[in-house]
């Protein structure tokens, strides 16, 4: 897929992955990559842009048997955001799909 | 291509340094070694790391044009504005169609209604002073058909001028504030490779 336009939804991939629960930032990439085949290094920029945006929060957790990891946690204002994305992303891909399908009926 | 995790580390703080503060650097770093780590105890390699990561100076890139463009919208001026414009460009070929060329008109335009502006207020009350002189019958100033309309003209050019210069200072700083959050989508949506 083109890579330009899979940047674009990283955004509200990340937001959707965080509102289930929280994360760190291994196991987020590792979420999100099993399933959109990215450059694993661009979530981190990602993170730290929602972080300055007010929209995650991060605190650290003892791990069993390791060193504290960083957890990402939604704000209220990222949920916000988070629902309000996936609204729109929602809609996009009906009318799309709508248009999609429309066009293949015309050509049988 | 990288091989382990302290190459990829040294080159990502050697391209953020000079532009981001230390303990950003630091806390940048410490979230890649975090995932280094982890992805070790999960038995990968370094080079696969490395490879599923991308390139570290892609991400410094980014990270410097996030940095330039919040730093621009915290304290705006021409020298900002500027910088954050030149590193979001870096992130692609792309951006010098989308990026440098509307920037580049919309500098020529304000620029433009400033000289306009300028001249104006400069020659108008000039205007006005040589229909006041050939009013009081100074033949060296008669510039003027009629010096009494000339006098009222050379009034309304000098409150165009001034209206040129505070329109156009209101111009720049509405330009300014859209380009801040065009800049913004853009770094969020342009991706700073051209291949995976």
């Amino acid at each position: 897929m083109n890579i330009q336009f899979k940047k674009g939804v990283l955004e509200i991939c990340v937001l959707s992955v965080l509102a289930h629960k929280d994360c760190y930032g291994y196991e987020l990439v590792n979420e999100i990559s099993k399933r959109i085949d990215i450059s694993e290094g661009t979530i981190y920029p990602l993170l730290h842009r929602l972080k300055d945006e007010g929209y995650v929060t991060t605190y650290l957790q003892e791990s069993a048997g390791g060193a504290p990891r960083k957890y990402y946690r939604l704000t209220e204002s990222g949920r916000k955001e988070e629902h309000e994305q996936k609204e729109e992303w929602m809609r996009f891909c009906a009318s799309v799909n709508a248009l999609l399908e429309g066009k293949n009926n015309a050509a049988e | 291509m990288l091989q382990n995790e302290q190459e990829f580390t040294r080159i990502l703080k050697e391209r953020l340094e000079g532009t981001l503060a230390r303990e950003e650097i630091d806390d940048i770093v410490s979230d890649y070694s975090e995932h280094f780590r982890m992805g070790k105890e999960s038995g990968r390699t370094d080079e696969e790391l490395c490879k599923s990561l991308g390139s570290p100076e892609d991400i410094a890139r980014e990270l410097k044009a996030l940095h330039l463009v919040k730093k621009a919208e915290n304290s705006k001026s021409c020298r900002n504005i500027f910088h954050a414009v030149i590193a979001t460009l870096g992130l692609g070929l792309f951006n010098l169609v989308f990026v440098l060329v509307p920037f580049l008109i919309l500098l020529v335009m304000l620029f433009v209604i400033f000289i306009v502006g300028v001249l104006f207020a400069v020659f108008g009350p000039i205007g006005f002073v040589f229909s006041l002189l050939q009013l009081a019958g100074q033949p060296a100033f008669a510039i003027w058909l009629n010096p009494a309309a000339g006098a009222f003209f050379a009034i309304g050019i000098t409150t165009m001028g001034l209206l040129l210069i505070i329109g156009d200072y209101y111009l720049a700083r509405f330009f300014y504030r859209i380009g801040i959050r065009y800049l913004k989508w853009n770094i969020s949506v342009i991706s700073g490779t051209e291949e995976i």
